[in-house]
């Protein structure tokens, strides 16, 4: 078995002793289960003609069930994304850390396995578990709605991608900074950074136009030039999950420069592991 | 390719000198001043000094853990860099941290997969039997004690039988009926052909576990050699006579009474000087019932030797 999946394995089984991580799995199941449970949803030939939450009447308008789904959907997207995001944050901030704490890095790397596995592997964990848990959500709710409405659509689920994706970016940069300080707050700390950075990279040019001409803007766009454009990426898996037409100009662009950005601060961190002394 | 015979020396460094850079600082700590120790296939090698001598460097040196500034690290014929040649070692660092919401058997199952063995549960009960956790077995980690912990770690190193055993603090919290066990563990792999090379504050453990030992101090080996050699006295003898011998005429021939009735002390270098002090003595009229080289313990050596060489520093300094 290769030492990378070995250490994700590692990774995994840490996060299913985390009670907090069950929590949120069992939150999770539950608001599913209240949604699948509580809200009945009437369609007659393609149209939504009533929906009830507890008995409770919550639209009256008849319209088509995806145009009346779209709402749900993209709000769900954002809720994963941002909300995703900062519990990723949160939950998986001491990860790295505590592999790396004394007495148990030294043991890790007495083992046969070369130190780029051993993030490599880190990484790949928390991304499986990220995963696990966007994929679980959202297919969920499109699994519920599909069934209630017969509407099925993938949006949600591409959209749960696309947070895993900036979620990657976010958590390389944590990684990295494991590397630097072995403390799961600094990790946070840097986690929100680059998420409260990259909300306003999304939006530079907005931003931009609020600076004053000169040295003070060029510099503001300079900064938000290299972070994840995060706030863009939500935004584009908001209209995803709604499947409504893209208002960023090209998403492959987008996440390529996610892509570049997470890859960057994850050789950084490779480089200062591999250099550094336990 | 490396060739490996059996002379070839487990652990051989060269020069190995490490210093640690802070940052913000122009000069770094230094822990390994120019090291430079072979230990030999197949011994029991222990390494003592006091706190700060650079032991738990030279340890992390040795496993690629901290990286030399300068000097050369061989481990069983290759690097510490080697993963092929760290597959070949068994480690348990000294303050070691282990997963407390799992079970032993999954914590050995995953040291297991990542020396790259195949799954063998049976052998890892078998490990935990060894090491006396066979009735925690199905406890989770977290609940157990200190020296359960080491006897746990002590099974980690154990796993897939390496030919180097690297402990650093092994019986630290264990009790005196585990000590003994893991002193047995450890005899029965030095017999069956495993290196060890402990470093133990234990130097009563030491003692009884290692054949040769290295004293470390101020990141520098000041003494190296076979346990006997350095607990041997070098010049200082013990005579035993028989009862009713004059302790003036004894000590007018050069010999020291010691606590014990009929036992003196005596000083000398050569055979010819102790031959000449035991004719003095039976000129005298004492009978010689016993003689012996007066030994040390580890620790008067330890002491012994550090105190020397903290004084030819200070000389050097001067």
């Amino acid at each position: 078995m290769s030492p990378v999946l070995g250490i994700a394995g590692y990774v995994l089984r840490e996060a299913a002793s985390r009670k907090f991580i069950m929590a949120f799995m069992v939150g999770l199941t539950l608001v599913l289960a209240v949604v699948a449970l509580g809200m009945r949803i009437d369609v007659i030939d393609g149209a939504l003609a009533a929906s009830r939450l507890f008995g409770q009447e919550v639209r009256a308008t008849i319209q088509s069930v995806d145009v009346a789904l779209r709402p749900v959907y993209q709000a769900s997207a954002f809720i994963v994304f941002y909300g995703g995001i900062l519990f990723g944050i949160v939950a998986c901030s001491d990860f790295a850390p505590s592999l790396m704490s004394p007495g148990r890095i030294e043991h890790l790397l007495a083992l046969p396995i070369q130190r780029w596995h051993l993030l490599a592997g880190t990484f790949l964990g928390v991304m499986t578990l990220a995963l696990g848990g966007t994929l679980y959500g959202t297919t969920g709710l499109v699994l519920i709605f599909g069934v209630k409405t017969g509407y099925w659509t993938v949006g949600p689920l591409v959209a749960g991608l696309m947070a895993c994706v900036g979620f990657a970016a976010v958590y390389a940069v944590m990684l990295t900074m494991a590397t630097l300080v072995r403390s799961a707050a600094l990790c946070a700390a840097a986690g929100f950074a680059v998420l409260v950075g990259g909300i306003i990279a999304g939006h530079r040019q907005d931003i931009a136009k609020a600076f004053e001409e000169g040295v003070s803007r060029s510099l503001f766009q300079a900064v938000t030039l290299v972070l994840p454009r995060l706030s863009a990426l939500a935004e584009a898996a908001g209209d995803m999950a709604a499947s409504l037409p893209l208002e960023v100009r090209s998403l492959g662009t987008l996440l390529v420069g996610v892509f570049v950005f997470g890859l960057g601060a994850l050789v950084v961190g490779f480089w200062r592991f591999e250099g550094k002394d336990y | 390719m490396v060739t490996v015979t059996a002379s070839t020396p487990a652990i051989e460094v060269t020069n190995l000198r490490k210093t640690y850079n802070r940052a913000f600082r122009k000069t770094g700590n230094i822990a390994l001043r120019g090291m430079d120790l072979s230990v030999p296939r197949g011994s029991a090698f222990g390494l003592i000094g006091p706190n700060g001598a650079g032991k738990t460097t030279f340890i992390k040196s040795i496993l690629g853990i901290v990286q030399p500034t300068e000097g050369t690290v061989r481990v069983l014929g290759g690097s510490p860099e080697d993963a092929r040649i760290r597959a070949r070692i068994g480690y348990l660092p000294e303050r070691l941290h282990l997963p407390g919401s799992w079970t032993p058997t999954a914590f050995l199952a995953t040291v297991g997969r990542l020396k790259g063995l195949p799954p063998d549960a049976a052998g890892h009960l078998s490990l935990l039997e060894r090491v006396g956790l066979a009735d925690a077995v199905g406890r989770k980690i977290g609940g157990y004690s200190k020296g359960m912990r080491q006897r746990l770690g002590l099974a980690a190193a154990l796993i897939g039988k390496p030919e180097l055993l690297v402990l650093d603090e092994p019986t630290d919290g264990i009790d005196p009926m585990g000590r003994m066990e893991v002193r047995r563990i450890l005899q029965e792999e030095v017999r069956r052909g495993t290196t060890l090379f402990l470093n133990s504050h234990l130097l009563a453990e030491t003692e009884r576990v290692c054949d040769r030992v290295a004293i470390l101090a101020d990141g520098r080996v000041v003494r190296e050699g076979k346990l006997e050699d350095l607990v041997r006295g070098e010049s200082r003898w013990v005579a035993r006579f028989a009862p009713g011998v004059s302790v003036d005429a004894l000590g007018s021939a050069g010999f020291v009474p010691a606590r014990a009735d009929g036992v003196f002390h005596v000083e000398a270098p050569d055979a010819t000087a102790l031959n000449a002090a035991l004719d003095r003595a039976r000129a005298a009229g004492a009978l010689l019932v016993e003689l012996r080289r007066d030994g040390m313990d580890l620790e008067a050596v330890l002491l012994g030797t550090v105190s020397a060489q903290a004084m030819r520093a200070a000389e050097v300094a001067a």
